[in-house]
């Protein structure tokens, strides 16, 4: 894989690093109910997923 | 459930895990054992019994505290495919098999400092194995419905701790050298990591759809409980505080626990696995996450007012509801979860134990004395070493009590291996951290968290009538274990987290520039910083001076690796530099390959400390160093421009080579075309001069033989004419002076036009011309030029058919947008071997020598340029009898050349 998709996966840790704590976390605070869950749970699991997607198909599309 | 009945459903669950074992170990690289699925099912290995039941158990009382363990990894995943990768790397070209070799490699063979990483990673992860030999044990008496037994032998974890230590000890030990992989060990955690992941949804899916009516169902009903929503958020931002340093917790702890390590980094097969770990092993921490908030609050409210331990609700809930197979399959998940945990950690803590505290400690000045060393010395301290360490954690678990739930003596163990961060990651980043930096930050990082956690937990943490605790030491408000210089709103763990990774990395940062490191310490971090650079040949960037002999240091190999190994090795090392056999002193380069031969076995240093001792070295200045470093730098940018440079060099001397040999060919056939050609002009030209002389010089020649002598001038002044019209006819093509004329014609009209003068001649050859075809195919062509084709190719068929029943078959056949011309006779046909030389204008004189041509030779090639100039192509075609040319003409003007439309149809 070239060091520029390499450098992709550093940016969705960079990303996730910063969307799973303050003060972005903190926005989805909430124990409100959403399909059965609190929505942090939701909000948690949900960016966990995509970035888990992403992470997947960069390394698919771009590995060599 | 009966104890008997489960321990016998255990000893079957243990029979089978030592066959998964021991039949990956039979198998040398098959596709099941050696693939990233495998591989990153072992890093599920993090998932332990705390993940297990402890999760659930934090869920329950105390909220979401526990997401940050697994998220930390989830944040950093994607980025191993650099960080990971890179750790991977040195640890493969430096034949490391610990963490503790690793970080005291790197701060130049410090054997004090792989000692001290040893110790850390032994007080942090002890009372962790001995956490699952309780938790283990717990369970067990929740299923069986038991009290816990206080006499030794009737407690069935003493049964289990020690099969355990006799699978680990057996398998974890395979090999002299730590640095191998144990496929066997791997491949069993990775079935375990299915298990227990398959286990641990069944019950959540049993919780949600079946006790409950889904997770709605769950959240209605969990929401009339107390301290729902306290125990469902955050919180607030002192609470975001310590949700931020426990994500950071778990994203050290996933680089540098002990067992992470062990799967993550030596017993990595292929580089390529991590490209699937980055996204599989998220993927596996999320969906085993999903299930711990319903079945937490599901025993909420199942449970609620009743004085149970929550840690074992997924146990609970399915024997409240007498589903005693659900029972079973739970229990076996979480023993499954502890028994990994257990095997792997006791593997890695064996390793940096014998590697890094008894051999360099203890036993090297025995290896060093010992004239054969039995490699079985090195295996039979690992095996006690494993064994012992799991009956340790046995009698902790038994002694100690471990009051504390799942999670929290995990955590403890988590803010313990945490020290080596500064030190470990900046061993991969930064140049400039030393040895004395490393050992300093450590070692007050380790004293900061005895006092943070380690004093106050072994007192009690609900102990808050403690003078301690309350107060701070000697009264001092300020010192207090839990509020740290009046830090107050953090937790025990983060606050403990906070206070020694500050003091820790300031340390090591302070401390690294304020005091020199050593040359060897400044040469690993060059070689640490820039694997890649060195990762082919690293033994280049190893920089050592002084006098050593190659057959003192065979000599310690041989004690180590054996005769056979060593010369193998030795081969190898021949090989790759391209060193000569016979040279007795060794270099840098022999030093550092042997230092790595013997890593593996015994740790980086007492691999140092041993080749030290048959060498002799001397002292390097830093500048030095770095100079030697600097030029190798150099060097290796210019060994690699210079190898790019050579690889054009002989590109292009292959394709000078070739051209020269063409020309050379073409060079001979030039000659061989002019002795022809002179042959062919000298011949009618004799034939005249001697005509001629005769005329000359007798008058009374009768008028009958004059006039025949006259008509022989004639007729080989014509010939000499046509063969000079037919040179001249060629030179115009070749230069490109020939023009011709094309137009539409009937193809076989013209080709009757071309058969009609040699009619007599057929007849008189008795050779029967036969043409195939229908009456009109248009086609675009010259047709005078056409004719020359013709005719020449019928004139060559007739002189080589057979004087009975010769035949000549033309064959016109219409082909996209080209007509083929086959002209095929029944005579002695072509050899293959000149299919490709039979259009040169010299084809004839190769074959002068066997006979006489007939013709000029040049016909052929003539037929050749005509046809290429009506952007056709002529060839000769294998035949069953006989010789068949085949041409090709376009059917319409302004059509590519044949053979770039056959390339762009194809």
């Amino acid at each position: 894989m070239k060091k520029r998709h390499q450098h992709k996966m550093i940016i969705i840790s960079i990303i996730l690093l910063m969307g799973f704590n303050l003060p972005i976390v903190l926005l989805f605070d909430s124990s409100q109910n959403l399909w059965g869950f609190p929505i942090i749970y939701i909000y948690l699991f949900s960016i966990s997923t995509i970035s888990t997607l992403f992470s997947f198909l960069i390394v698919k599309i771009y590995n060599e | 459930m009966n104890s008997i009945a489960l321990l016998l459903i255990l000893s079957c669950y243990l029979a089978i895990l030592f066959f998964i074992a021991h039949w990956a170990e039979k198998k040398e690289n098959n596709k099941w054992t050696n693939n990233p699925y495998i591989y990153t099912l072992s890093l599920a290995v993090y998932c332990t019994a705390w993940t297990y039941y402890g999760s659930v158990g934090v869920a329950a009382d105390s909220g979401l505290s526990y997401l940050p363990i697994y998220l930390g990894p989830i944040i950093i995943a994607p980025s191993w495919i650099l960080i990971l990768k890179k750790i991977i790397r040195i640890s493969k070209v430096n034949k490391i098999s610990s963490i503790a070799d690793f970080i005291s490699l790197r701060y130049g063979n410090s054997r004090f400092l792989g000692a001290i990483v040893t110790i850390i990673c032994l007080s942090g992860i002890l009372p962790y194995i001995a956490l699952q030999l309780k938790a283990i044990s717990e369970t067990f008496h929740v299923v069986t419905k038991t009290p816990i037994r206080s006499y030794l032998f009737e407690d069935t974890t003493t049964y289990v701790s020690v099969a355990l230590a006799l699978f680990a000890s057996y398998y974890g030990t395979r090999y002299v050298d730590a640095s191998e992989k144990r496929k066997g060990i791997v491949t069993a955690v990775a079935m375990e990591s299915i298990l227990k992941l398959v286990f641990f949804v069944i019950i959540g899916m049993y919780v949600t759809f079946f006790v409950f009516d889904g997770f709605d169902d769950i959240y209605q009903k969990a929401s009339l409980l107390e301290h729902f929503k306290e125990k469902n958020t955050i919180g607030g931002l002192p609470q975001a505080i310590n949700w931020f340093l426990l994500c950071l917790l778990s994203m050290f702890a996933i680089f540098l626990l002990p067992r992470q390590f062990q799967v993550s980094v030596i017993e990595n097969n292929r580089e390529k696995h991590i490209n699937t770990a980055v996204w599989l092993f998220p993927l596996y921490l999320l969906i085993f996450n999903i299930f711990v908030y319903p079945i937490a609050w599901g025993g909420n409210i199942l449970f609620e007012g009743k004085n149970v331990n929550s840690d074992t609700y997924s146990l609970l809930i399915p024997q409240l509801f007498e589903e005693k197979t659900l029972t079973v399959i739970v229990f076996l998940g979480g023993f499954s979860a502890a028994i990994s945990m257990i095997i792997v950690s006791s593997i890695g803590l064996s390793t940096m134990i014998t590697n890094n505290i008894l051999i360099p400690y203890n036993l090297l000045g025995k290896l060093k004395s010992a004239e054969t060393i039995s490699n079985r010395t090195i295996l039979n301290s690992r095996k006690i070493g494993i064994f012992s360490l799991i009956i340790l954690a046995y009698f902790i678990y038994r002694y100690f009590g471990l009051d504390y739930n799942l999670v929290s003596i995990g955590m403890v163990a988590f803010v313990i291996i945490a020290q080596l961060a500064p030190a470990f990651f900046g061993a991969l980043f930064w140049r400039r951290g030393s040895r004395l930096g490393a050992v300093y930050s450590i070692i007050i990082g380790f004293v900061i968290c005895i006092y943070t956690l380690l004093i106050p937990y072994t007192i009690g943490l609900s102990n808050s009538n403690n003078h301690f605790i309350s107060e701070g030491l000697l009264g001092i408000h300020l010192l207090k274990p839990f509020q740290l210089f009046g830090l107050d709103y953090l937790q025990p763990i983060p606050h403990a987290l906070f206070w020694s990774l500050f003091f820790n990395a300031i340390t090591y940062i302070s401390v690294s520039v304020s005091f020199k490191g050593n040359y060897r310490e400044r040469n690993y971090a060059e070689m640490f910083v820039d694997i890649n650079k060195y990762i082919t040949n690293h033994e280049d960037a190893f920089v050592w001076k002084g006098t050593a002999y190659r057959n003192d240091i065979e000599k310690v190999l041989i004690r180590f690796l054996g005769i056979e190994r060593t010369k193998r090795a030795m081969n190898i090392f021949n090989i790759k530099y391209n060193v000569d056999n016979n040279i007795e002193l060794a270099d840098a380069r022999l030093i550092k390959f042997s230092e790595n031969l013997l890593t593996g076995h015994i740790g980086t240093a007492s691999a140092r400390i041993l080749i030290s001792s048959v060498v002799k070295e001397e002292k390097i200045t830093l500048p030095e160093v770095l100079k030697i470093l600097e030029e190798s730098k150099e060097n290796i940018i210019i060994n690699k421009k210079l190898t790019e440079t050579s690889k054009e060099l002989k590109e292009i001397s292959a394709k000078l080579h070739n051209a020269n040999e063409s020309l050379m060919k073409k060079d001979q056939q030039k000659d061989e075309f002019l002795d022809t050609v002179t042959h062919e002009l000298r011949t009618p030209i004799t034939a005249i001069r001697a005509a001629s002389e005769i005329l000359h010089d007798d008058d009374e020649i009768p008028d009958d033989l004059k006039k025949q002598f006259l008509q022989n001038i004639i007729s080989e002044s014509d010939r000499l004419n046509r063969l000079i019209d037919k040179i001249l006819d060629l030179e115009k093509f070749e230069t490109g002076k020939q023009i011709i004329h094309p137009d539409k014609y009937n193809l076989v009209k013209t080709i009757e036009k071309s058969i009609d003068p040699l009619q007599q001649l057929i007849k008189n050859k008795n050779v029967t011309v036969h043409i195939e075809s229908k009456n009109k195919i248009n086609a675009y062509f010259d047709e005078d030029r056409i004719v020359q084709v013709v005719t020449n190719l019928i004139s060559n068929a007739l002189k080589f058919c057979p004087e009975k029943d010769g035949l000549i078959t033309i064959k016109i056949v219409e082909k996209d947008n080209f007509i083929h011309t086959f002209v095929q006779d029944n005579g002695k046909g072509i050899n293959p071997n000149d299919f490709e030389n039979i259009f040169d204008k010299f084809y004839q004189s190769t074959n002068q020598n066997i006979k006489k041509p007939v013709g000029s030779g040049l016909g052929l090639a003539i037929c050749k340029q005509i046809i290429e100039h009506h952007n056709g192509k002529i060839w000769v075609q294998n035949s069953i009898k006989g010789a068949c040319i085949v041409f090709t003409l376009p059917k319409k003007k302004n059509i590519k050349t044949f053979e770039n439309e056959k390339n762009i149809n194809s």
